[in-house]
């Protein structure tokens, strides 16, 4: 071999050496991850839930509200004051003013097919997934509220201090817009969202509302229910019976 | 011109400074990986250069198309390279001063964003 | 008619710098309280998660409706052709430009991530009407700048009428924007009307010309340049037509929602028991922002006072920042209806109660600060007015 070498074979040398070596480092790396599913979430799926007020107990509503806060650390706000402080869930108490009955329900984010919130936002950071969860990308979201303003539901919540030990699965920051995400990390995994989860009864079923055989399906095809504010045509994955 | 020149040469230079940085603590896992001989991802050159356009290609691969892996996770970076307080199963902030992130980070004078919401340390109950 | 001479402001004396002074007092106090507000996250402001838009977005919005307004003089001169208003068509513009740069600055100053303001500008949802308003503001600078340059070059001076159509059709469009910010909300009750737009339109030319008033006696006075009846006299009585205008609209606004049956629930809060809001509303409002306004500029008793026209334009503009106030807050103050026919027990359904808190108010005021303190140094940098707007030399009819 020659002493010398001159500029042309070194650029050469060096560069299929660097691609080499590139390509099978990254040949060992993709080996390591065959766990979780690699494939993007598509439509053929639209993920729901049926809250049946006739059979929710105010119980049953609490724990809810402190699954959710207990799965996605929310609810501890140490500055916040009154309507400063997170609510991704509800309690509501609703009485029928000519008859006088009186029921009780959750309400959270509806994960509307048409959402408001996602047609407002500036800079796309309020986004549906392609399942119909419907999200807040913090990583866009600016802080400017307005699609807390277009919610009809008032179910956003705006982070008003500093923040600390979130969940690692559930990023929370100061200055960013958050929601019911319907536990889609859960959800992707597999299992039901946290308030779903707590409720022992079929007061609140969760599946995929294209699903045929899903118990959500044949339920929604059997029993009477409708959408909070259905005037307003978002068609909600939510959906409410008993009111 | 001259003086704009120098000045503008020596800024350059001072990035290089950052990849000659050793840090101070690599993690608890990322040490017992590195000392087991094994590679967990990309050499070092690599990924100090191309770790924030990784994490950016896979916060959206994540969050909007709900790709779990951990390739590339944030909390994946978090639960190796953090290290235990000294008599304490707790750990550092990963981010905190002397920590994995901010050694380099302090150096090239970049801010990092991740943490005003992503957890700093590995999941409660890790072990 | 002579040849209008325009001439730089000397901006030496005494009362100049105690004028910016007082104004860069102004600034910084609001600096301090968008660090104090930033540092330590919202809650230290008296929004909340109903009430998310506050006292600052109040002065953002009235900012930036008046900067669209503050365009119509120049507009009259270069698209309508009216002679009289040629010569304070370049200090339109400027008071223009100045009010939107104050109003957005308070506005991006409020957000939650005022850092990523690049996010703003790069990732664009074309859906969303706040996108489109990016877009109409940042486009606002670049057009009346082109404009204010075809009116100070000489040989660009023939592009000045087609520019100035260009740029009176992109700030109607702009304000028609803004008002569909408001209007294109469905879910709350004062919101969901399409004559938000045209509503926010006149009241754009009304708090615009209030301002502009009160920049031009203000400005002729401290620099002691004379100025003509012919003018102001004209300004007074197309101040007090953009007044009746903006009284035509709110009454139609309001009966048209009274006549809605879904939506009597919210008329009766702001006109009849919404306490605060309804107090603001009439006597703010009306009476104090409307009517008083009105007799000051045509009554005889004190029609062609300059004094009463500067206190029915400070009137005027106190009554626009209560009325933008009733809008944004009042309405978000009524709750949603999300049960028609049902009582809400427990849970929601409360009206909202906000208490606006000092930095939020003094980051409102410092936006203020900045339009005013833009146009101080500018009037002095470059020759926006001219040296005399006497009847003489202003009118082309005048008889001496």
């Amino acid at each position: 071999m020659e002493k010398t070498i001159n500029r042309r074979d070194f650029i050469k040398t060096t560069t299929a050496t660097t691609a080499g070596v590139a390509t099978l480092a990254t040949g060992i790396t993709l080996t390591t991850f065959v766990n979780a599913n690699e494939n993007p979430v598509t439509n053929e799926k639209r993920w729901g839930m049926l809250i049946d007020t006739n059979r929710l107990t105010e119980t049953d509503i609490d724990g809810m509200v402190g699954a959710c806060q207990k799965e996605h650390g929310w609810g501890s706000d140490k500055l916040s004051t009154g309507d400063q402080k997170a609510s991704w869930i509800k309690k509501l108490k609703v009485k029928d003013t000519a008859t006088g009955r009186i029921s009780n329900l959750a309400l959270m984010c509806q994960h509307c097919e048409e959402p408001p919130c996602v047609d407002v936002c500036p800079t796309n950071a309020s986004m549906k997934r392609e399942d119909g969860i419907v999200l807040v990308d913090k990583h866009l979201c600016i802080g400017c509220r307005y699609c807390m303003m277009a919610c009809p539901y008032e179910a956003r919540s705006f982070v008003h201090e500093e923040l600390t030990d979130q969940k690692e699965h559930m990023p929370r920051g100061k200055g960013t817009v958050e929601s019911c995400t319907m536990c889609v990390h859960k959800v992707d995994k597999g299992e039901q969202p946290a308030c779903v989860a707590s409720v022992n009864s079929d007061a609140v079923i969760f599946g995929d509302l294209y699903d045929s055989s899903s118990k959500i399906n044949q339920t929604l095809k059997k029993v009477q229910s409708t959408q909070i504010r259905a005037d307003l045509n978002l068609n909600t994955a939510v959906r409410y019976s008993g009111i | 011109m001259n003086r704009w020149i120098i000045l503008f040469f020596s800024l350059i230079m001072t990035g290089a400074f950052a990849h000659g940085q050793k840090t101070h603590s690599l993690g608890d896992e990322a040490d017992s990986i590195k000392d087991s001989g094994k590679t967990y991802h990309e050499s070092i050159s690599v990924i100090r250069k191309m770790h924030p356009e990784f994490l950016n290609h896979k916060r959206d691969k994540t969050l909007r198309e709900g790709v779990r892996t951990e390739e590339y996770s944030l909390k994946g970076c978090v639960t190796c390279h953090a290290t235990k307080k000294d008599n304490s199963n707790d750990y550092h902030p990963v981010n905190s001063e002397g920590q994995f992130c901010s050694t380099c980070h302090k150096k090239v004078a970049t801010s990092v964003d991740c943490f005003s919401c992503h957890r700093t340390t590995p999941a409660q109950g890790a072990k | 008619m002579s040849i209008i001479r325009y001439e730089q402001t000397q901006g030496k004396s005494l009362g100049f710098y105690a004028l910016v002074a007082g104004l860069g007092a102004f600034i910084l106090a609001a600096l301090g309280s968008v660090y104090f507000m930033e540092h330590n996250g919202h809650h230290v402001t008296g929004m909340s998660n109903r009430i998310v838009w506050g006292m600052p977005h109040v002065f953002a919005l009235f900012l930036i409706v008046a900067a669209s307004g503050a365009l119509n003089i120049a507009s009259i001169a270069s698209v309508f052709n009216k002679k009289v208003y040629k010569p304070l068509s370049r200090l339109s513009g400027l008071v223009a430009l100045a009010l939107l740069a104050g109003g957005l600055m308070v506005l991006v100053l409020d957000l939650g991530r005022p850092d990523r303001l690049i996010v703003a500008m790069t990732e664009y949802n074309f859906n969303s009407i706040f996108a489109w308003n990016i877009i109409l503001y940042n486009g606002f600078f670049v057009i009346v700048g082109v404009y204010l340059w075809m009116m100070f070059e000489r040989r660009m001076n023939k592009y000045s009428r087609s520019v100035g159509i260009a740029a009176f059709t992109w700030r109607l469009i702009l304000t028609t924007g803004t008002g569909s910010i408001f209007g294109f909300l469905v879910a709350r009750q004062a919101y969901d009307a399409v004559i938000m737009a045209p509503m926010f339109v006149i009241m754009s030319f009304a708090f615009g010309l209030a301002f502009f008033i009160l920049v031009l006696m203000a400005s002729y006075k401290w620099t002691a340049r004379p100025l003509g009846d012919a003018t102001v006299n004209r300004l007074s009585n197309l101040l007090g037509v953009f007044v009746a205008a903006v009284l035509y609209f709110v009454a139609v606004y309001h009966l048209g929602n009274l006549y809605l049956a879904e939506n009597s629930g919210v008329e009766n809060f702001i006109l009849l028991d919404g306490g605060i809001y309804t107090k603001l509303f009439w006597y703010g409002q009306i009476i104090l922002g409307s009517l008083v306004p009105l007799a000051l500029l045509y009554s005889p008793a004190t029609k062609g006072n300059r004094t009463m026209l500067g206190l029915a334009s400070v009137l005027i503009i106190l009554g626009g920042l209560i009325q933008l106030y009733v809008i944004i807050i009042g309405g978000q103050a009524y709750p949603m209806e999300l049960f028609p026919g049902k009582e809400i027990l427990e849970g929601y359904g409360t009206i909202a109660s906000y208490t606006p808190t000092l930095p939020e108010l003094m980051l409102g005021l410092g936006g203020v600060a900045v339009a005013i303190i833009a146009i101080t140094y500018l009037v002095k940098f470059l020759p926006f007015l001219p040296e005399s707007l006497a009847d003489d030399v202003v009118d082309p009819h005048h008889k001496k």
